[in-house]
């Protein structure tokens, strides 16, 4: 090279970010590093907020990643938010006005929670998405607070485990008949509903929040929509995430529910990245879109984003790779671990296994006949198995 | 090389046998089995540090050789 060092920006300081920075640092040993990580926390983990760390099993320096090793001179952490993207000139300007120019760029800005506006501005009632929402929650359980959740999905029902497992009484309310309902395609439904109840979760499902009932700023209690009112001293809101793009608007780049991305996880402009839970990218695997909001995924597609910059970067085609993965979580409730593997959205059929050799419940879901999704309680060595089967399956099909 | 489990921390959440299978594997009692023997293989051992760095509960740690 010689002339001017080739500058890098990653925005975004969680996971995603993280192993990206770190995956660069030993490839490009000839760019200078731009970190803009927006949370005043160093990067943690996001899976044990909602279970150990709520349960007081695990405090803030256990949830923290391991800091990145690297010559100073040659990465740059800026704890600042991205304002904006000016895509032709190739510069991030970030919340206090400083622009910082790249030669590429990973977009990695992640997701936040949505916050209805009726559950908005009112203490006692918290999302939880990050480590900030987590100690709140966390600092208000003195009390023996009466607890309500809303939403049964996978923030919502870790949530109610959780204070539980701590002994606290409490309601979750759920506008559809059953949890789950969206990460497990519909699978182990009374399965849910049973471990929940039987642990002593008071469940309101069809339930729908009209408004809050607020106490000198506040939170009394929830009203619902058939005028029945739950009192609480705590509300959780797991009413899922939206993409962080906000910034992004009027930089030419394709975002749709994300940041619209290539297999190679390339976005519309040159040089300009996604990964993470901002990232809507095609997934080999499967040969459509997708966007995948979990631990593993921002983990990889981090890595790989990465390793596809570095190729563009140092013309070392041998490092470009399309992303295919075949995604995965976990969710623990009541010392049940239940685990998801695949893409089931779109599936045709669904084999459920309750009995055979499987110790818990298995599901296997299936599209034109292909295994495209598999989820079981406590049977972690099937529930992997398929995942390989999954992938295997994906590449004999690119191979015909 | 060898893998260090904090047995505390380990909840089976199984993020490091999805991506090294041949090394690391979680039984239905939730328990993490690591294999003793760890191949030279370079991709492999490129995979079982991936694994550890991906660990959402940071319960692994390596020590090289």
């Amino acid at each position: 090279m010689g002339e001017m060092t080739n500058q890098i920006v990653v925005a975004g300081g969680s996971l995603a970010g993280h192993s990206a920075v770190a995956e660069l640092i030993g490839l490009v040993p000839d760019a200078d590093i731009v970190w803009v990580t927006g949370e005043r926390h160093r990067a943690y983990s996001k899976p044990a907020l909602s279970k150990e760390f709520m349960q007081a099993r695990n405090e803030i320096a256990e949830l923290m990643l391991p800091g990145i090793e690297c010559d100073l001179d040659r990465l740059r952490i800026v704890s600042r938010s991205c304002a904006s993207l000016d895509s032709q000139a190739q510069a991030v300007e970030l919340d206090d006005g400083e622009r910082v120019a790249f030669d590429q760029l990973l977009i990695a800005t992640g997701a936040r929670a949505r916050m209805p506006g009726i559950l908005q501005g009112v203490r006692g009632v918290f999302p939880l998405r990050t480590l900030d929402d987590a100690v709140a929650i966390r600092e208000s359980l003195a009390g023996k607070p009466k607890v309500v959740v809303i939403g049964g999905g996978l923030i919502g029902c870790e949530i109610a485990a959780s204070m539980r497992t701590l002994g606290l009484e409490v309601t979750l309310i759920e506008q559809l008949d059953s949890l789950l309902d969206r990460p497990f395609g519909g699978a182990f439904g009374s399965y849910f509903l049973d471990l929940h109840r039987d642990n002593g979760v008071k469940l309101i499902m069809g339930g729908k929040v009209d408004r809050l009932t607020v106490d000198n700023g506040r939170v009394a209690g929830v009203e619902l929509a058939d005028g029945s009112r739950i009192g609480a001293q705590l509300v959780v809101v797991g009413a899922g995430s939206e993409p962080c793009t906000q910034w992004l608007d009027g930089s030419g780049l394709d975002v749709e529910n994300g940041v619209v991305c290539d297999a190679y996880l390339a976005t519309s402009r040159r040089g300009i990245f996604a990964a993470g839970d901002v990232a809507r990218w095609t997934n080999p695997v499967y040969g459509i879109q997708m966007r995948v909001e979990h631990w593993t995924n921002a983990s990889a597609q981090g890595r790989a984003a990465a390793r596809n910059m570095a190729a563009a970067f140092s013309d070392r085609q041998e490092l470009l790779k399309p992303f295919a993965d075949v995604p995965y979580f976990w969710s623990d409730q009541y010392g049940q671990k239940i685990q998801m593997v695949g893409w089931h959205q779109g599936h045709d059929h669904v084999d459920l296994d309750r009995s055979g050799d499987a110790p818990g419940p298995l599901a296997r879901f299936y599209r034109d006949g292909r295994l495209v999704a598999a989820a079981g309680i406590n049977v972690p060595r099937i529930v992997m198995k398929l995942r390989r089967q999954i992938e295997e399956e994906a590449r004999t099909l690119q191979a015909a | 090389m060898k893998i260090i489990v904090d047995r505390q921390r380990c909840d089976g959440n199984g993020v490091c046998m999805g991506i090294a299978p041949e090394v690391f594997d979680v039984d239905d009692d939730l328990y993490l089995h690591i294999a003793e023997n760890i191949p030279e293989d370079p991709e492999l051992r490129a995979r079982v540090r991936q694994s550890i760095t991906s660990c959402p509960i940071l319960a692994l740690k390596l020590v090289e050789d």
